[in-house]
């Protein structure tokens, strides 16, 4: 059974990759001028990045800026298949894949560090008391129905083109994506448990941390999860907004806030950036699903 | 009160309760009852006739919205291990072990590792699951898992004990071997018991005493006082005086089907 | 209506009720205390309430709806929700439901599904816009994109959810594997891939405000955040910003309501 999961999936991305290496390369065999719209405009080098453009623009931005460029040479006509400066203006800012891989990830960590507990702790609180619920979940409604990334524009007139306003929209979208979780498993989860708990004497410190947090752990857990899904989301917009660091600047190709989009970008090295974005992705996301197997064995 | 009468250890005095909600629901009505010391009670009455209500009431979880619960002449002000309550519902804790969940009371109790450990031996070898003593309950049976459920709340050893339909979910042979168990500890440690279930047999075999509560909103119907001798061996199902019993229960519940079908 | 529930109404007003007088009180102080002058990377700006009072907001308001400004941003970035929204959910439902019914096909999607559902759907804005051009046919893909792939999730986990008993009573009962898709699968994952659905939909809110942020284009929302970023003028910002979160809010409980009742449907004849 794993075996045919694992044979099928792998041949249709060999079978994929191989049919997308062809067609990207069609212009090279065929006289593309020649075929109907909207083939024609498909299957031209700068829409449909060739399979060796694409491994080309890894290489480059893995290796670097290693020799400056000199000042009067335009950085891409050192042997790219580039047809656009975007990787030129990414190397001149000193931007690598591995470095923009590291600092997205980082501010995604930041962004659930900070956020998640402030979250699970608004989420024990209104799934504790009915009274605070009823405060307090109403205007929880308003702020989450809020898109993170729109108050970015807000935030920078307070705070300015710093970490902290990139920073800010990750936490608020990871601390109001972990209230609902927490909030459904101490409300549904949890409550025989410290009903029975409570029966038996326990109060306090030891209801929370041996009945409370074991019986609505598994949800926490598994927001936490979705959480991460969309910090990386936040983070990568916040970047491709308003950051000259980090992955989604990478995608969007330099540049602050008013000339982006300047640079003509290459799809080659937006591929690249999703893939490594998809990667990364799937990597914390896996790491995330393994602790959860880990933490829950005793769950039927 | 003289000192001869019976100490009154739970009384509910006109006590009604009514659920929020659209509409709202009226689960008990002017509901009298006391428990003596060292009694056992069963309450009997059919399905939603509100026992599970007046149990949680009892263990201190909700307040009655009419009339006074008392225990110990004091008003119940929420729940207490001096009141141990066992759920219908499967409460054991998945993520501790058996050891882990029969420890747990004690632990509230702020006792020190050792004599908690003397308890949960002792607990283990009465209930026969010391092999299981580190299983975790997914590993369990569910009749195990409520025994092991009602040894928890033993642990503790509360001068009272609310069981709420500990047995429902069982087959009809390991819920008689749960009530042997359950009558032979109570024969050990005498305790204050109220026992809700709709099973007429049940009732018989465990209690001292038994209140037949209406469909809902559940009032007390009446009262049966079980003079069977204790300890009652499995004989006892077919004695004579055990079927005369059940048939006088069966004609009160009966009697009342008119107040079964809804009509309050 | 029960007290429980008065009383949530009750508190509920409150707490708003007191967030609006701490805001109003605020402004106030704020219109004395914070700056009037803010640095924007090359120069200053002068006259920037950063804290609007109640008053500005209003002037605002009543400014942007008399020139139509805000409801055709409203308009327009609605239109192109709707039509993503639409688009993207067949599409992932679709896909969703065959490959939760043949396992073998889900092996074969399962690399491409994976690789889209780790792609944060901004991430591909720029390509969409390299293959699709400026106008409205990249936002709205755009936004099918990530519906497409949170409906599809939703479709499979909730086709792989159905409990087998109903399965096999079905097929005791004889019935063919076409009608025990129609009759009993889907009926039985509707709630699930509803679910999915109302994450989808706030996802694409998401998606479209930054996508709009990013391409702007008058008349759209996005783009009335965007500017009111460059002047800068804080009220129209922040009044951009409640009319998002109002649709938002507005379309999480329409699509909450028609749950209800479809369900409602579905409970009486199950």
């Amino acid at each position: 059974m794993v075996g045919q999961r694992f044979l099928l999936g792998v041949s249709s991305l060999i079978v994929l990759g191989l049919a997308y290496t062809l067609l990207s390369n069609a212009s090279r065999f065929i006289d593309v001028d020649q075929l109907p719209d909207p083939l024609r405009s498909t299957l031209r080098p700068d829409v449909l990045p060739p399979t060796q453009a694409l491994v080309q623009a890894i290489v480059d931005l893995v290796r670097g800026p290693e020799k400056q460029p000199p000042p009067d040479e335009p950085a891409h006509m050192h042997n790219h298949v580039h047809t656009s400066d975007h990787v030129g203006v990414l190397l001149q800012q000193g931007v690598t894949l591995q470095t923009s891989l590291l600092i997205t990830t980082g501010r995604v960590l930041f962004g659930m560090v900070v956020g998640a507990p402030l979250g699970i702790l608004i989420g024990l609180l209104i799934g504790l008391s009915r009274r605070v619920d009823d405060y307090i979940h109403p205007i929880y409604v308003l702020v989450r129905s809020i898109p993170p990334l729109a108050l970015i524009t807000y935030i920078m007139l307070w705070l300015g083109h710093t970490e902290a306003h990139r920073l800010i929209p990750i936490v608020y979208a990871v601390a109001t994506t972990m209230v609902i979780p927490t909030y459904h498993g101490v409300r549904d989860l949890a409550s025989t448990y410290l009903v029975a708990a409570r029966s038996l004497g326990a109060r306090g410190w030891l209801l929370l941390r041996r009945v409370l947090l074991p019986a609505a752990g598994p949800a926490v857990l598994s927001g936490l999860r979705y959480a991460l899904a969309i910090a990386w989301m936040t983070a990568v917009g916040s970047e491709m907004l308003m950051a000259d660091n980090g992955m989604g600047n990478l995608i969007v190709g330099g540049g602050m806030w008013a000339s982006r989009f300047q640079t003509r970008s290459d799809p080659a090295v937006v591929m690249v950036g999703i893939l490594g974005l998809a990667a990364a992705g799937w990597l914390m996301d896996s790491g995330a699903r393994l602790l959860t197997v880990r933490l829950t064995r005793w769950a039927r | 009160m003289s000192s001869d009468a019976p100490r009154m250890r739970l009384e509910a005095a006109d006590v009604g309760y009514t659920y929020p909600g659209q509409p709202p629901t009226r689960a008990l009505d002017s509901l009298t009852v006391s428990i003596a010391d060292n009694e056992f009670v069963a309450l009997l009455g059919p399905v939603g006739c509100g026992k599970t209500t007046l149990l949680r009431i009892f263990a201190g979880f909700l307040t009655p919205t009419q009339g006074v619960v008392r225990c110990d002449g004091t008003s119940v002000d929420g729940p207490s291990w001096q009141r141990g309550y066992v759920l219908q519902e499967s409460a054991i804790f998945p993520w501790m072990s058996v050891r882990e969940n029969l420890e747990f009371g004690l632990l509230a109790k702020g006792m020190e590792a050792e004599p908690r450990r003397a308890v949960s031996d002792e607990l283990l070898r009465l209930l026969g699951l010391s092999a299981f003593e580190a299983a975790y309950p997914k590993q369990l049976s569910s009749g195990m898992s409520k025994m092991v459920e009602v040894a928890r709340v033993l642990a503790t050893d509360p001068s009272m004990l609310l069981l709420d339909e500990p047995f429902g979910a069982l087959d009809a042979q390991t819920r008689a071997k749960m009530q042997d168990e359950l009558a032979r500890l109570w024969e050990q440690r005498r305790k204050t018991v109220v026992f809700v279930t709709h099973d007429v047999e049940e009732a018989l075999y465990l209690a001292d005493r038994i209140v037949v509560l209406t469909a809902r909103p559940g009032r007390v119907q009446q009262q049966f006082r079980v003079a069977l001798p204790r300890p009652r061996p499995l004989e006892t199902r077919f004695a004579p005086e055990f079927s005369a019993l059940k048939r006088q229960v069966w004609e009160v519940i009966g009697a009342s089907s008119s107040v079964y079908a809804g009509r309050t | 209506m029960s007290l429980v529930q008065r009383n949530r109404i009750k508190r509920a007003l409150l707490s708003l009720g007191a967030i609006a007088v701490v805001y109003g009180i605020a402004a106030e102080i704020g219109r004395w205390v914070l700056p009037h002058r803010i640095w924007m990377d090359v120069h200053y700006i002068d006259n920037v309430e950063l804290l609007p009072t109640y008053q500005s907001l209003a002037e605002e308001l009543a400014f942007l709806i008399q020139s139509w400004i805000l409801p055709s941003s409203i308009l327009v970035s609605t239109g192109r929700i709707l039509a993503g929204f639409l688009l993207g959910s067949v599409a992932g439902i679709v896909v969703g439901l065959a490959t939760g019914r043949a396992a073998r096909l889900e092996y074969v999607a399962d690399p491409w599904t994976t690789l889209l559902r780790f792609t944060p759907a901004l991430a591909l804005l720029p390509l969409y816009v390299i293959w699709f051009g400026y106008g409205e046919a990249s936002k709205i893909l755009l936004i099918a994109t990530s519906v497409a792939v949170v409906a599809m999730l939703g479709a499979h986990q909730a086709v792989r959810g159905v409990p087998q008993v109903y399965l096999d009573a079905a097929r005791a009962l004889g019935a063919s594997p076409r009608l025990i898709f129609r009759k009993i699968v889907l009926p039985a994952a509707f709630p699930q891939i509803f679910a999915s659905l109302r994450v989808a939909l706030a996802l694409a809110w998401v998606t479209i405000v930054v996508a709009e942020l990013i391409d702007a284009k008058m008349p759209s929302l996005g783009y009335l955040l965007a500017l009111a970023g460059a002047y800068p003028r804080v009220p129209q910002m922040l009044i951009g910003l409640a009319t998002i979160g109002t649709l938002v809010f507005l379309s999480d409980m329409l699509a909450l309501s028609l749950h209800a009742k479809v369900t409602r449907w579905m409970r009486r004849t199950g």
